[in-house]
């Protein structure tokens, strides 16, 4: 079996309805308010941790499987030790600001927070900045490490020596600790 | 619970998100996220306030046409859901509204700018590293734990600093 690897107009009609499927879900999930989201980073809250988990732990079992199929290939950027780091250093704490990713302001932006055109502004206002730097960033970040291998995957899922059958488990774990240790009652305002 | 109307759990939601994930690599066999969307709109929007006029749209890409369907489908589950509200500024945390709203502008564009600033350091947006992370790469699941790890760091000591605010006021 292969991909469907959609092409031409196919292709955009069917990422515009995984788009409608995605912010639909994106409000049905609380993940796109800045009340749970910030109620999530203060360990207030476990329904946006939870529902991350859970899509990890599915996610990991589902690719495997689908990857073994051939239904599936590995589709990642190249990724530097460094970079990653930094960047989700440096992300981590424009979140903890403006409780938004790219896809969460768009769904809060259609849903009426019309504030948060700001983030959305900030957001494409980092571009020219990246691209100004660029030279320095390829001369530095990017230079201090090799790209990160991705390491190909083992015969059977049930094997210890599977990651994914170690993170899929690891998910589910923290997905009970959190469930009998933080509360999930926010809602948005 | 209407499940229309209603909020649905995070057992399903979690499920439906990594159901999608997977079939989006089945459908599109390329690398998820909206990293090359996003450059499409920053450019087209670099373009026009230098040539000061307002230029033929650019071409849709997928990942346009995906940022486009987030955009309907977050309108159509508000609306359902009756979450649909026009707000101007973020909700207040028992400020004045001028602070509010310099919170909304400063808070909005400086989170913003480093979300964004980040991800492309990372080489990718925050759902095409959650992409990654379930295609079990290395640098999706540093970059994630970092974010969330500083995210909340950060978000517990300005909460400390406000309580300790709060309760030397109150003193």
């Amino acid at each position: 079996m292969e991909p469907l690897a959609l092409t031409g107009n196919y292709r955009m009609v069917a990422a515009i309805f995984v788009g409608i499927a995605f912010g639909f879900l994106l409000i049905k999930s609380d993940l796109a308010w800045r009340s749970t989201c910030l109620s999530a980073l203060r360990l207030k809250d476990s329904r946006v941790l939870k529902t991350f988990l859970v899509s990890i732990a599915i996610g990991v079992t589902l690719f495997f499987f689908a990857e073994k199929s051939g239904l599936v290939h590995v589709h990642v950027r190249p990724a530097y030790f460094w970079a990653s780091l930094i960047g989700g250093i440096i992300c981590g704490t424009g979140i903890s600001l403006c409780c938004r990713v790219p896809v969460t302001a768009i769904a809060s932006l259609a849903a009426g927070r019309i504030y948060v055109i700001w983030v959305i502004m900030g957001m494409l206002l980092a571009y020219p900045c990246v691209n100004f730097m660029s030279g320095f960033l390829s001369k530095t970040i990017y230079t201090w490490s090799e790209p990160i291998k991705t390491e190909a995957s083992v015969g059977s899922f049930f094997n210890l020596t599977n990651a994914s059958l170690w993170v899929a488990g690891i998910s589910l774990l923290l997905v009970l600790f959190l469930h009998f240790t933080l509360g999930s009652d926010s809602d948005e305002k | 619970m209407n499940i229309v109307t209603g909020k649905w759990s995070f057992y399903i939601n979690g499920a439906l998100i990594a159901l999608l994930i997977v079939f989006c690599l089945y459908l599109f066999d390329d690398s998820l996220g909206m990293s090359d969307g996003m450059v499409v709109i920053s450019q087209y929007c670099s373009t026009a306030v230098k040539d000061k006029a307002i230029n033929p749209p650019p071409a849709l890409d997928w990942q346009t046409g995906f940022l486009c369907g987030i955009f309907i489908g977050a309108l159509a589950a508000s609306i359902i859901s009756g979450k649909w509200k026009i707000r101007f500024m973020q909700d207040s945390e028992g400020e004045g509204i001028a602070v509010t709203i310099g919170k909304s502008v400063i808070f909005g564009l400086g989170g913003g700018f480093l979300v964004m600033l980040g991800l492309q350091l990372a080489g990718d947006t925050f759902f095409g590293q959650w992409a990654a992370a379930i295609q079990m790469s290395s640098g999706g699941w540093i970059f994630l734990i970092s974010s969330f790890g500083i995210a909340t760091m950060v978000a517990i000591l300005m909460e400390r600093r406000k309580e300790g605010a709060k309760e030397g006021g109150d003193k």
